[in-house]
């Protein structure tokens, strides 16, 4: 308990990304979030990416709310920034349309963890 | 025959001196032992035993001297000049591998003089050698290519002003493992001394003088010995080289990776040569108390049996017919069969290439489920009464390993081999035996068929009575035996094979509780047994039954083979409707018997651990990896147990190893041997509930393997091998060859 205050009064003390609160970096998300719902229409026709605007949108939504467990602010800024990176390399059409594709991933097999499972796949 | 001890008791005796010669270079005068010698090598003051030889000690010094033809475990021929050192004093210089040191002795490794000498060596041997590196097998580890870089001189001399062409010999057929281009044979002589002196198979020879001479078996013969394959390491050219290796691989290009061998129960150690997932070639590594620097040839040359009658993918049964399925399917239909039977039927055979985890996970799963028979193929007297109930002999390790250790039999001064011929059983047992019998003139009597061990024997006959005689004290050997400081009994397995063995087996350890009593030595043990499979000690360690007995009387409905081939029981001895499920890597008996087939690794394929007839834990390592779906043993059994709803607490092989030590603790030591205890008390009881002894039967106690024939194939690897199938057929027709020497029996 006393070392979880002593972390807590840390985290306090230490110096902001961008945001000085949570209000801040809600408004940041946000702002992200609007920018890149903006984008995707005008992405998927620059990249031809096979995926109909609803389903990019809805991605994007999953993708935001993947990190709704965060909770640091920092933390948050540093995704925002993150964020931010990729939403101005899809817009210069600096990625090429695989790194796009890599969003959707569905062809992308999870690795097996148990013995058995390992053992069919023949992995060790 | 110059006969000197091998570098490393030089060496030994140099570091028990390390602490006198440094006080002695302390202090103002050197006080040496006095039988010691005092050299200098490059003015390094070195003592050394008398009669050490130059090159002997310059290695004490540190200092290499090239040769070709010096070797360290033959005699010494001194023919290649190669080894010339400047001694001071000396108006010529010294081939250093044939010169003793003397008092005093300045010798200069690396003056004007030596660097000459060794230059003009170099430009005459190479003036007699063909420039064909780059299509020689031996390019890359050739000693002359290495040397003539190092030592030669940098341009040559040699100009073929008559067009003439380089000297050139014919070639050699000297049977299907050795490729000879004689060409490039430089006369060191060593082949010459691998096969008189450690082979004892005096074939190998030379004729002519000069640039006539020439190294042959005079007449064409096959080089018929089992360890013909070392004189290709011996080569320092590329005289003799392999012949199913020829042109397939350099040596820059494949990894090398130290395993274990399981051909035999001597567990060599091997370095496996790797590319591009494949096995290329076995070669010996040094271990010098197993198989010092040599290998035998079905070790060396039946690695092609690995990629031959492979089971690739699992196989269910249908219709009498083998069909190719996947492992999920082919556990489902298991787990059916076995969720059907009681589970009291369940049973378990290792076969001789089982590798400890993979035994130890099948004895838990079958543990687990209910069953209680696992055994080994090969047979071994469990009980002094051959009936299931009596003394178990297998409690006690003592009873089932080589005793006094391979490296043990050098110290031994009379040996009785009973029921065995380790040439064929165990080779680099028998040229342990050789060498003791070469240098330390032991006597060696033989019980059992007459068979041409390499070295002379007294015959003792094959029967019973003999071994009777002998534990009665009437036969005249007993004499010997008693009068022997370290007497040596070696009890092969064949003869354990049958009905009587336990009265066999008993006769013998009360021959050797009656040779210990008069036995000078308390300590040493004279009691040994030479297994022949690579499973067999780790299985009796483990808890398996020796032999399939117990499945004949039981006849369970499921039969778990673990790589059983040995053809040692039929599908008759079962239930009348049971399954068999064989683990295993080859498609031979067990698979051909079985109704599900799962693929699993070969010795090269996987991590393992097997003991060997010494009780010596050695760990292999995976080279390749499996063919097709193939998988780990342990890992199957593990998988399956999962299935089967016994699921096994092992995930990694560090877990199934910790399981290992659990039930044997010398699987906490790999690569080490302890002694083996109990020796007195196991026999104590053994004699103490001696049951009536039934008539032994009248067959004569005689092993399985008479002629170098019978040793190329005798097991799944081999026999799948077309190296040692051309191996047979070069045996079979090296009967008709009059020149050939007749074997024995």
């Amino acid at each position: 308990m006393a070392t979880n205050r002593l972390v807590q009064q840390g985290v306090k003390q230490v110096k902001p990304l961008l945001s000085v609160d949570r209000t801040e970096a809600r408004r940041r998300v946000l702002n992200l979030y609007k920018a890149w719902y903006r984008q995707i229409p005008y992405a998927l026709k620059a990249f031809n990416i096979p995926v109909s605007v609803k389903r990019a949108q809805d991605k994007l939504r999953e993708l935001f709310l993947k990190n709704k467990h965060v909770t640091d602010i920092r933390a948050i800024d540093m995704l925002v920034i993150k964020g931010q990176m990729d939403l101005v390399e899809t817009a210069n059409i600096w990625k090429q349309r695989t790194h796009i594709m890599m969003f959707f991933k569905d062809t992308v097999n999870p690795k097996p963890t148990d013995f058995l499972s390992k053992f069919y796949e023949g992995q060790d | 025959m110059l006969r000197l001890w091998p570098l490393r008791q030089v060496a030994k005796v140099q570091n028990v001196l390390g602490g006198l010669t440094q006080i002695a270079t302390k202090s103002s005068q050197p006080v040496p032992a006095p039988e010691l010698v005092e050299v200098f090598i490059d003015d390094k003051q070195i003592f050394v035993e008398p009669g050490t030889t130059v090159l002997q000690a310059c290695a004490v010094a540190g200092v290499e001297i090239p040769r070709f033809c010096y070797h360290d475990r033959l005699s010494i021929a001194g023919n290649c000049r190669m080894c010339l050192v400047e001694v001071e004093r000396s108006a010529k210089p010294v081939a250093s591998c044939a010169m003793p040191v003397i008092k005093g002795m300045k010798v200069k490794t690396d003056s004007p003089m030596t660097r000459k000498a060794r230059e003009g060596v170099m430009e005459f041997l190479l003036v007699n050698h063909p420039l064909d590196c780059p299509i020689c097998d031996q390019g890359g580890e050739c000693d002359l290519q290495d040397q003539s870089m190092a030592f030669g001189s940098d341009r040559s001399r040699f100009t073929d002003n008559a067009f003439t062409g380089k000297r050139a010999v014919e070639d050699k057929n000297i049977g299907p493992l050795i490729k000879t281009i004689m060409t490039r044979c430089i006369h060191c002589t060593r082949c010459i001394r691998f096969a008189s002196e450690i082979a004892g198979v005096d074939d190998l020879g030379t004729s002519g003088r000069g640039t006539e001479m020439q190294v042959g078996t005079y007449v064409e013969k096959m080089f018929k010995s089992e360890l013909s394959g070392n004189v290709i390491d011996l080569c320092p050219v590329g005289a003799l080289t392999s012949k199913p290796y020829a042109f397939t691989a350099r040596p820059w290009e494949i990894r090398k990776i130290e395993s274990i061998d399981v051909m035999d129960a001597v567990g060599s150690n091997i370095v496996v040569s790797m590319r591009t997932n494949e096995v290329m070639r076995i070669l010996p590594r040094l271990n010098e108390e197993i198989n010092e620097e040599w290998i035998s040839d079905k070790t060396r040359f039946a690695y092609d049996g690995l990629k031959r009658q492979r089971l690739t993918t699992p196989f269910i049964r249908v219709n009498d017919e083998l069909v190719p399925t996947d492992w999920e399917t082919a556990f489902v239909k298991i787990a059916e069969k076995v969720k059907s039977t009681e589970h009291a039927s369940i049973a378990g055979v290792a076969g001789k290439f089982a590798d400890a985890e993979a035994m130890v996970c099948l004895k838990d799963m079958i543990n687990r489920l209910g069953g209680e028979i696992l055994c080994t193929e090969e047979s071994f007297p469990m009980t002094t009464s051959g009936q299931v109930f009596g003394l178990i002999l297998i409690d006690f390790r003592s009873n089932y390993i080589l005793n006094s250790k391979i490296a043990g039999i050098e110290q031994s001064d009379l040996i009785l081999l009973i029921g065995t011929n380790p040439r064929l059983e165990a080779p680099l047992v028998n040229a342990r035996i050789r060498k003791t019998w070469v240098h330390n003139e032991v006597c060696v009597a033989l019980l059992g068929a007459p068979v041409d061990l390499s070295y002379d024997y007294q015959y003792l006959g094959d029967s019973y009575t003999v071994l009777k005689d002998l534990t009665t004290g009437k036969h005249p050997l007993c004499q010997a035996l008693s009068k022997a400081k370290k007497p040596l009994i070696i009890l092969g397995t064949d003869c354990l094979q049958r009905d009587d063995s336990h009265i066999i087996l008993n006769a013998v350890r009360e021959l050797s509780e009656n040779v210990k009593k008069t036995c000078s030595n308390k300590d040493w043990k004279i009691f040994n047994v030479l297994q022949q499979s690579a499973s067999q000690v780790g299985a009796l360690d483990l808890g398996y039954q020796p032999g399939v007995q117990a499945v004949k009387t039981v006849k369970p409905q499921v039969l778990f083979m673990l790589g059983a081939d040995a053809a040692s029981f039929k599908r008759q001895d079962l239930c009348y409707n049971a399954t068999i499920i064989y683990i295993g890597h080859h498609g031979d008996y067990g698979a051909q018997m079985a109704d599900i087939v799962l693929p699993a690794a070969a010795y090269t394929e996987k991590d393992a651990i097997y003991v060997n007839t010494e009780g010596r834990v050695q760990i292999g390592r995976q080279a390749v990896s499996p063919p097709g779906v193939a998988r780990h043993d342990w890992k199957i059994i593990r998988a399956l147990s999962e299935i089967l709803g016994v699921t096994l607490p092992y995930d990694k092989i560090g877990d199934v190893r910790s399981r290992l030590a659990e039930i044997s603790p010398s699987f906490n030591y790999p690569g080490q041997v302890s002694d083996s205890g109990f020796e007195t008390q196991a026999y104590k009881l053994q004699s103490e509930l001696k049951p009536k002894v039934a008539e032994p039967c009248p067959n004569p106690i005689v092993p399985n393997k008479l002629k170098l024939r019978d040793f190329f194939m005798t097991d799944p690897i081999s026999r799948a091998s077309l190296t040692m199938a051309k191996c047979i057929q070069a045996c079979d027709e090296s009967e008709k060859n009059p020149y050939s020497k007749r074997e024995a029996v």
